[in-house]
């Protein structure tokens, strides 16, 4: 028996008989073991065996959402009851919908856990930082195998199985010599096998030698329009901040974004192109269905600088009269460029490497302002002293349009495929 | 009775070990209405069991989506054959935990729900008063939230305890438009611990609280942008409070601590000005609950104070079990676990900067040029002590009086440095509690504090 399919399947016919107009259930089974390291010491092995079951009942356009992880019948029937209820008391919206696309469709990725090998993968690389790296301390590894099984079915006839084994890594660490240490700095990792040592991951090595040069810094003096070069996980941040700002659900919603009437439009530097791509084959974790019962297709959201789509909910392009976006992923993959790292930072005289962004959340505006972290300083083409103490500010929008370059090396880390990118017309100021 | 399904189990924890055995429900409720359309109406209920099981210097864990004997016998088994798995191969051979005070603390209140019609007529109410009174908005949103703990707590060698721990806040986000039609906004938590319908009575208690909101977004869209560098600054109340969680609290919680942190070398030395105290409040504070009261831990410790300043001098760090063995300081309380499937981790609990004896007025009037810093939306820091805080809400201060508002701007500086610069702190203490500390997991808190005038660098344009 396919226990979450039997499940989802009894809580839908539940939910289309109590006069549910549409309705979807998606459950879940999961087994999670995880290692953890805490103060580079082996602490704790944890397993949690977990369910969910998730519903959405539409009825006179009014929806309700409910969230369980209790299977039993009793827990099934008072979910339902609760959904209907939420739906009943919630104001109508014409625009709440799921898909009425017909798919039956199975999804497998991964493998079963090989604990043994995942206690000698993390073993082996708490030993070589510390031979490699005897400056760092790891102040918490956490590696995990998350199998789980699901089940989606809605009332429009779709049913997709989902079933997957994947193991993820995320550590932070800082370097310390005597009394002084540098910032916390961090890496992170999903695979579905433990063919390759985890130090040997994008990036890793680089972030801990990075950890030991940060340990003592200068801090930053003056204030001075330069050059920023992000690093990918940076990156991913601005990211983030931009499209939840520029378009997403919300900023739609809500008509605060900038680019609300630029679909189309150049809004980013011409060498720009930024995507969601659950399906590339370097998108681990990327996602199969979207929580509206659609197949999760890939997309481009800036292509070579013209905004393509919005971030959309069904729900958000049914109010705004805009596409509904083909998946609900980041999956974000930035295209690299031409421009090798070295010869991006080359080119700049005064400026930054900046590893994280320790900033207030932008506003609406796109105006950022904070902390260059685990940053160095770039001075006549060279990477420099670590700084400490340094701000940096300017503008989301504007910063999109004042690309300078984009590197060709990318960093991989299961759940986005990011480059370097270099930005002009930065402000820059110390103490 | 989620009592009667772990107490049968006591007598079967392993010998030699301490052991955790912990039944526990989550209840979350959100509505959220943006723009007046209703874009979440959320329930969502999660229980099960976990145990924890230390044996020789190494932690098992399991945990199952499940409340039944089965269950909890299924848990003790498997979190014993982890602690065994992991000895096998680290061996660290560490002898067992010192011992704390053991007894037994029963729940003060029932676990109760409240119907999703609540939330939603409530937050409706909420809306149109927003929607009819200020048409000078561009946009406004507003969520109801809820979140319920309830815990049962078996252990082997401390307090047995039944927890039940309510929340309930409502979230006004208001937009207008700038004179250069860029959006700026303003954002307000109302609430509190307690269930929504005894937090939330009546929604015109909000209407002063929203129109003070609206009135500081007024100011803030005709707002400047502060000139940068270090200034003479009054951090309001809730600043303080944020100062005390991220930029000194999360240094002094010793996971952080044995990892390196700004705080190892500094115990009993200066570390802010003799004017500053600072106290991670367990469930009483300056003669009244806590925010966010904690009576006993999760792994059964009875909760404590944690004093971690006094007058300027660093005296202590949060602690759980293994990590005051290590540290030899007894634990106070500050193990907490979100969730049935979450292992007990180090946390603050209301962490507070205590009042002084300036009034507001007189710390205004004491600055020539300089800023009051009233509201932030978020910080930051890490173990070198180094902070971030973004500022949503602050003034100018020209020759001792207000002036214009703030545009969005950050904050930033090394709190043992900037915590010595403060030289008034103000009799009166503002708290909030209404986000999630994140850590691995996240977790209700806490925090609050004084108005604090200080020296700090702010970020410009």
């Amino acid at each position: 028996m396919n226990k979450p399919l039997e499940t989802a399947k009894k809580a839908l016919g539940m939910m289309m008989a109590k006069g549910a107009d549409s309705a979807s259930a998606a459950c879940s089974l999961s087994e999670t073991n995880e290692l953890n390291v805490d103060t580079g010491v082996f602490s704790l092995m944890r397993t949690t065996l977990d369910a969910s079951l998730s519903l959405i009942l539409i009825k006179n356009h009014r929806r309700g959402v409910v969230a369980v992880n209790d299977l039993s019948e009793e827990a099934i029937a008072k979910a339902v009851e609760d959904c209907l209820q939420a739906a009943e008391n919630s104001p109508p919206d014409e625009a709440w919908a799921l898909s009425d696309i017909k798919q039956e469709k199975s999804f497998t990725r991964g493998g079963p856990a090989d604990l043994d090998k995942l206690y000698q993968r993390t073993r082996d690389m708490v030993d070589e930082i510390a031979r490699d790296y005897p400056k760092v301390v790891i102040n918490q590894l956490v590696v995990e195998h998350r199998q789980s099984r699901s089940a989606y079915v809605s009332s429009a006839d779709i049913q997709y199985l989902s079933e997957s084994g994947l193991y993820g890594l995320g550590m932070s660490f800082l370097a310390r010599e005597g009394e002084v240490s540098s910032s916390f700095s961090g890496v992170d990792l999903i695979c579905d096998n433990l063919d390759k040592p985890f130090l040997e991951a994008d990036g890793f090595r680089q972030a801990l030698k990075e950890a030991q040069m940060q340990i003592h810094t200068v801090p930053g003096k003056g204030k001075l329009e330069g050059s920023i070069v992000f690093t990918p996980s940076c990156l991913g941040d601005m990211l983030g901040s931009i499209l939840g700002n520029f378009v997403s659900d919300s900023s739609l919603l809500e008509e605060t974004s900038l680019w609300k009437d630029k679909l189309n439009q150049q809004v980013a530097d011409p060498r720009l192109t930024v995507s969601s791509l659950p399906r590339h084959p370097d998108i681990v974790i990327g996602q199969n269905f979207t929580g509206e019962g659609f197949l999760a297709e890939d997309y481009d959201i800036i292509k070579d600088g013209v905004l393509r789509q919005f971030m959309l909910s069904l729900y958000a392009a049914n109010k705004t009269g805009h596409k509904r976006a083909p998946n609900s992923s980041p999956s974000l993959v930035v295209a690299p460029g031409e421009d090798s790292l070295k010869d991006m930072i080359a080119g700049i005289q005064k400026g930054l490497l900046v590893g994280r962004f320790s900033g207030g959340q932008p506003g609406p505006n796109g105006e950022f302002s904070g902390v260059a972290k685990n940053a160095f300083l770039i001075e006549d083409g060279k990477i420099g002293a670590a700084v400490s103490e340094t701000m940096i500010s300017g503008n989301l929008a504007k910063m999109l349009n004042q690309v300078r370059g984009i590197s060709k090396e990318t960093i991989r880390d299961g759940s986005s495929v990011l480059p370097w990118l270099a930005v002009d017309g930065i402000t820059i100021s110390g103490n | 009775m989620l009592q009667d399904i772990i107490s049968k189990h006591r007598g079967s924890f392993a010998a030699g070990a301490s052991t955790e055995l912990r039944v526990q429900r989550n209840l979350q409720r959100r509505v959220s209405l943006q723009k007046g359309n209703m874009v979440g109406n959320v329930r969502a209920d999660i229980s099960g069991v976990s145990a924890r099981v230390y044996q020789n210097g190494l932690y098992g864990f399991a945990s199952a989506a499940e409340i039944s004997d089965a269950a909890v016998k299924k848990a003790l088994e498997k979190a014993t054959y982890n602690a065994a798995f992991l000895d096998s191969r680290v061996k660290l051979q560490k002898g067992p935990l010192p011992g704390i005070q053991q007894g037994t603390r029963p729940a003060d209140a029932d676990m109760t729900d409240v119907p999703q019609k609540t939330y939603i007529d409530f937050l409706q109410a909420v809306d149109a008063h927003i929607a009819k009174t200020y048409p000078d908005l561009i946009s406004r949103m507003v969520g109801a939230s809820a979140d319920s703990m309830e815990k049962v707590i078996a252990t082997s060698d401390g307090y047995n305890a039944h927890i039940i721990a309510p929340r309930s806040y409502i979230y006004v986000f208001l937009t207008a438009q700038a004179k250069d039609g860029s959006p700026v906004e303003l954002f307000r938590a109302f609430g509190g611990r307690g269930t929504f319908d005894t937090v939330f009575t009546n929604p015109e208690s909000l209407h002063a609280g929203i129109a003070k909101l609206h009135e500081q977004l007024m100011h803030k869209k005709e707002g400047v942008y502060a000139q940068a560098g270090q200034k003479d600054c009054i951090l309001g109340g809730e600043m303080a409070g944020m100062l005390a969680h991220e930029a000194v609290g999360h240094t002094v919680e010793a996971d952080l601590v044995l990892s390196g942190s700004v705080a190892l070398t500094k115990m009993d030395k200066q570390v802010a000005s003799p004017l500053v105290n600072m106290t991670d409040f367990a469930h009483t504070a300056l003669g009244e609950t806590a925010p966010l009261p904690v009576y006993v831990d999760d792994e059964g410790t009875l909760a404590q104070d944690a004093v971690l300043i006094e007058n300027g001098i660093l005296k202590g760090y949060m602690v759980n079990r293994e990590m005051g063995a290590r540290l030899n300081r007894a634990p106070q309380g500050n193990a907490r676990a979100w969730s049935f499937s979450d292992e007990p981790l180090i946390r603050m609990r209301n962490t507070a900067v205590l009042p002084g004896t300036s009034k507001l007025e007189d710390m205004i009037a004491a600055i020539d040029d300089g800023y009051y810093l009233i509201n932030s939306m978020n910080g930051q820091a890490d173990m070198t002590g180094e902070f971030m805080f973004g500022i949503s809400m602050g003034y100018e201060i020209k020759k001792g009086k207000l002036g214009k508002a703030l545009l969005d701007t950050t904050v930033s500086g090394v709190a043992f440095d900037m915590l010595k610069t403060v030289d008034m702190v103000s009799d009166r203490v503002s708290w909030s509690s209404s986000g999630f500390c994140g850590k691995k997991q996240p977790m209700p808190v806490g925090m609050g504090g004084p108005e604090l005038k200080c020296r700090i660098t702010i970020g410009g344009r």
